[in-house]
C-alpha cells in the first residue's frame, strides 16, 4: 500500500509525462542542435549541409574583433562574478544568520534586479552613467553586471546557508575562537559549494548578457553577445553558428560543473 | 569600495595620441584596411560594433561615448546632422575626396559633404530562380500579378518600409506618402498579394537557395550570397525603381581623437582602401577607379554593379510622422 502510493506521487507516473517532457526538451533544444549543426559546414548556407569542415571555428579563431569581444566577456564576468559573490556572500549572512529589521523589504531590494525589466536598467544605466560623468565604458558595464549579478549569486549562497548547522558555529564559538576565525575556518570552507554555485551563476548570467552591454560599453568594451548580434547586418553565415556554439559549449560546461557542485552537497 | 575606484580608473581607455576608436556593425572594417592605416598613420584602431542604428543615436545623445568614426545610415547621417551630432569635417576639401564618384557627392543626408563620406551602399529589390521562373521578369509584376506557377512561391522581406515602399514602386506612388487615398491602394494591391506571398521573411537568401520561394525580396548582398550558392538567381532592378541605402563614415560630436578621425575619413576615399572594404564586406562603396582592386569576380557581379540601363536607386529619408502613421497603419493591418 504504501508501495503504491509513492509510486502514484512520482511525477513520471502522471499521463502524458513522457511526452510533454520530449516535447519540451525537443522545442527547447532542436533549434541549438541545428545551430552547432550547421557550424560544421563546409559551405556558406545556413540551411543547407554541403559536408563537414572545421574551417568556421578556424575562422572564428583567427579572427581579432571575435577574440576582443570575448575578452571582454570573459573579464568583464570574472570581475562582475567575483564582486557579486563577496557582497551575495555578506547579504546573505546577515540576512540568514542575524537578526535584520525589515527583512522582506532588504529581501524585495536585493531582488531586485530579477523583477526589474532589463530594458529599464539598460536605458536607465545609460543615462544615469552619462549624466553622472562616468560615461560609458568597461568600468559602467562592471557596475552594472555586478548589480543583477547579485541576485543570482545569492540564491544558491542562501540556500547552502540556510541547510548549515547553526551549531557547528556555535561549538567553534564555545571554543573562544574569534568571529573572524569563526568565519574563515568553519563557515567559509562549508560554504565553498554555495560561494562556487553562486559565483557560477553569476558568472554564467554576466557571459549571456545583452541588453545592458548593448547600451553601456563603450570605446573598447565591446562584449561577444553584442558583437555577435552585430554581425548580423551583413547576414547570417556559418562564423555566427561558430561562434555561437562556443558560447552554448562554454556555458554548458559552466551549468554541469555548477550542477555537479550542488549534487556533492546533498 | 577603493579598489573599484582603481578599476574604473584603469579601465577608461587610455585615450593618448594614437588611438582611433570606431563605432561600426560587425565585421564590417576589412583587418587588412586597418592594418594598413595603423602601419601609415602609427595609430592603434579599436574597433567597437553596435547592433542597431537606435543603440548607437541611444548613446551620442547620451553623451560622452567616446567614439572617433562612425558609420550611420543615409537616414540616420540625416538625423545626426540636425541634432549636431557630428563634427563639420568639410570632407569635401580632403584631398581624397576627388575620388567620389559624381553620384555620391550630392546627397540628401548631406547635400555638400560637409561631415560624411561614403563607405558601402547597396539597394532592396528582388530576386527570382529563372530555372522556374521564365518570361520578362523586369517588373514588379514578378511579385505582384504573378505568373501561375509563381503563386504561393513569392518571399516578402519582414520588412515594413521596404514592403511598403515596393509597393508604391508599383502603383507609381509618392513613397513618404501622406495621402490616405494612395495608402488604401497600397494597403489593396498588398492584401490582394498576401494570397499568393508564402512568407514574410527577411531570410531571403536561405529561401530562394532552398527554393521555397522562387521569387523574393531581397537585399543585394543576400541575392549575390544566393547565387554563389545556386547560380539560377538572377536579382532584377526592377524598371519601376527601388530604392538603395549607403553608410557612411562621420565623426561625433567630441571625438577624443579627431585628427586620426579625419586621417580616416580621407584613407577610406582612395580607391585601393575602398576596394578593400568592397572585397571584405561584399558591398559597393562609393569610389571612382576601385574597380581596378576589386577581386574579379565582385567586380563583374550585377548585384553590386547595377547595369548602365537599371534605374538609379531612390534613398529615402525618415518619413514625415503623418506618412509614418500610414505605414504604421496599412503594415499592422496587412499582418493581421
Amino acid at each position: 500500500m504504501a508501495l503504491l502510493d509513492t509510486r502514484s506521487k512520482d511525477i513520471r507516473n502522471l499521463p502524458g509525462f513522457g511526452l510533454t517532457a520530449t516535447l519540451a526538451v525537443a522545442f527547447l533544444y532542436a533549434p541549438i542542435l541545428f545551430l552547432v549543426l550547421y557550424s560544421f559546414n563546409s559551405g556558406r548556407s545556413i540551411s543547407r549541409l554541403d559536408g563537414l569542415s572545421w574551417q568556421w571555428y578556424q575562422a572564428v579563431f583567427a579572427n581579432e574583433e571575435i577574440a576582443g569581444a570575448a575578452l571582454n566577456s570573459v573579464l568583464l564576468a570574472v570581475i562582475a562574478a567575483s564582486v557579486a559573490t563577496v557582497m551575495a556572500t555578506a547579504a546573505a549572512l546577515a540576512m540568514v544568520r542575524m537578526k535584520v529589521r525589515r527583512k522582506a523589504a532588504a529581501y524585495a531590494v536585493l531582488n531586485f534586479p530579477l523583477m526589474v525589466p532589463e530594458i529599464v536598467t539598460a536605458i536607465a544605466s545609460l543615462i544615469f552613467f552619462s549624466s553622472v560623468g562616468l560615461g560609458l565604458g568597461f568600468g559602467s558595464l562592471v557596475i552594472a553586471h555586478t548589480t543583477f549579478c547579485i541576485p543570482f549569486a545569492y540564491l544558491p549562497i542562501t540556500a547552502r546557508l540556510t541547510s548549515m548547522d547553526p551549531a557547528l558555529e556555535s561549538a567553534a564559538a564555545d571554543l573562544f575562537a574569534r568571529p573572524w576565525r569563526r568565519f574563515t575556518l568553519i563557515t567559509l570552507p562549508l560554504l565553498a559549494p554555495g560561494l562556487m554555485s553562486g559565483w557560477l551563476l553569476a558568472f554564467i548570467v554576466s557571459l549571456d548578457d545583452f541588453i545592458i552591454s548593448s547600451m553601456l560599453s563603450g570605446p573598447g568594451s565591446t562584449t561577444l553577445p553584442v558583437h555577435i548580434y552585430s554581425m548580423l547586418r551583413l547576414g547570417i553565415t556559418p562564423e555566427v553558428n561558430a561562434v555561437s556554439s562556443l558560447m552554448v559549449l562554454v556555458s554548458a560546461l559552466v551549468v554541469i560543473t555548477s550542477g555537479l557542485i550542488a549534487r556533492k552537497q546533498t | 569600495m577603493r579598489a573599484l575606484a582603481i578599476l574604473l580608473l584603469t579601465a577608461a581607455p587610455a585615450l593618448a595620441e594614437g588611438d582611433l576608436f570606431i563605432y561600426t556593425w560587425g565585421e564590417y572594417t576589412p583587418p587588412d584596411l586597418v592594418a594598413k592605416f595603423e602601419a601609415e598613420f602609427g595609430v592603434k584602431v579599436h574597433i567597437d560594433s553596435y547592433d542597431s542604428m537606435e543603440t548607437m543615436l541611444a548613446k551620442l545623445r547620451a553623451g560622452g561615448a567616446g567614439f572617433d568614426i562612425i558609420v550611420p545610415g543615409d537616414a540616420t547621417m540625416q538625423v545626426l546632422i540636425a541634432e549636431d551630432m557630428v563634427e563639420k569635417i568639410d570632407v569635401f576639401a580632403m584631398p581624397n575626396f576627388a575620388n567620389v564618384d559624381d553620384k555620391w557627392r550630392e546627397v540628401y543626408w548631406d547635400p555638400k559633404r560637409e561631415y560624411s563620406a561614403p563607405w558601402a551602399w547597396g539597394s532592396t529589390a528582388f530576386a527570382v530562380d529563372t530555372a522556374v521562373v521564365t518570361g520578362d521578369v523586369s517588373s514588379l509584376a514578378a511579385l505582384f500579378a504573378p505568373a501561375e506557377e509563381v503563386k504561393g512561391r513569392i518571399n516578402m522581406l519582414r520588412d515594413m518600409n521596404a514592403v511598403i515602399e515596393t509597393a508604391q514602386f508599383y502603383l507609381g506612388v509618392p513613397r513618404c506618402n501622406e495621402s490616405a487615398d494612395d495608402m488604401k491602394k497600397v494597403l489593396d494591391l498588398l492584401e490582394t498579394q498576401k494570397a499568393w506571398v508564402k512568407s514574410y521573411d527577411s531570410e531571403s537568401k536561405e529561401l530562394l537557395v532552398s527554393g521555397e520561394a522562387v521569387v523574393s525580396m531581397t537585399w543585394n548582398g543576400y541575392a549575390m550570397r544566393a547565387r554563389d550558392e545556386k547560380p539560377t538567381i538572377t536579382y532584377v532592378y526592377p524598371k519601376e525603381g527601388y530604392t538603395g541605402w549607403m553608410d557612411n563614415v562621420a565623426v561625433p560630436k567630441g571625438a577624443p581623437n579627431l585628427d586620426n578621425a579625419k586621417a580616416w575619413v580621407n584613407f577610406v576615399m582612395a580607391p585601393e582602401n575602398a576596394a578593400m572594404i568592397t572585397n571584405y564586406a561584399r558591398y559597393s562603396n562609393g569610389i571612382k577607379g576601385s574597380e581596378a582592386f576589386i577581386e574579379p569576380a565582385l567586380a563583374a557581379a550585377p548585384e553590386i554593379n547595377p547595369p548602365a540601363d537599371a534605374p538609379a536607386p531612390e534613398f529615402i529619408p525618415t518619413c514625415s510622422p503623418e506618412a509614418t502613421a500610414l505605414i504604421d497603419k496599412v503594415w499592422t493591418k496587412l499582418m493581421n
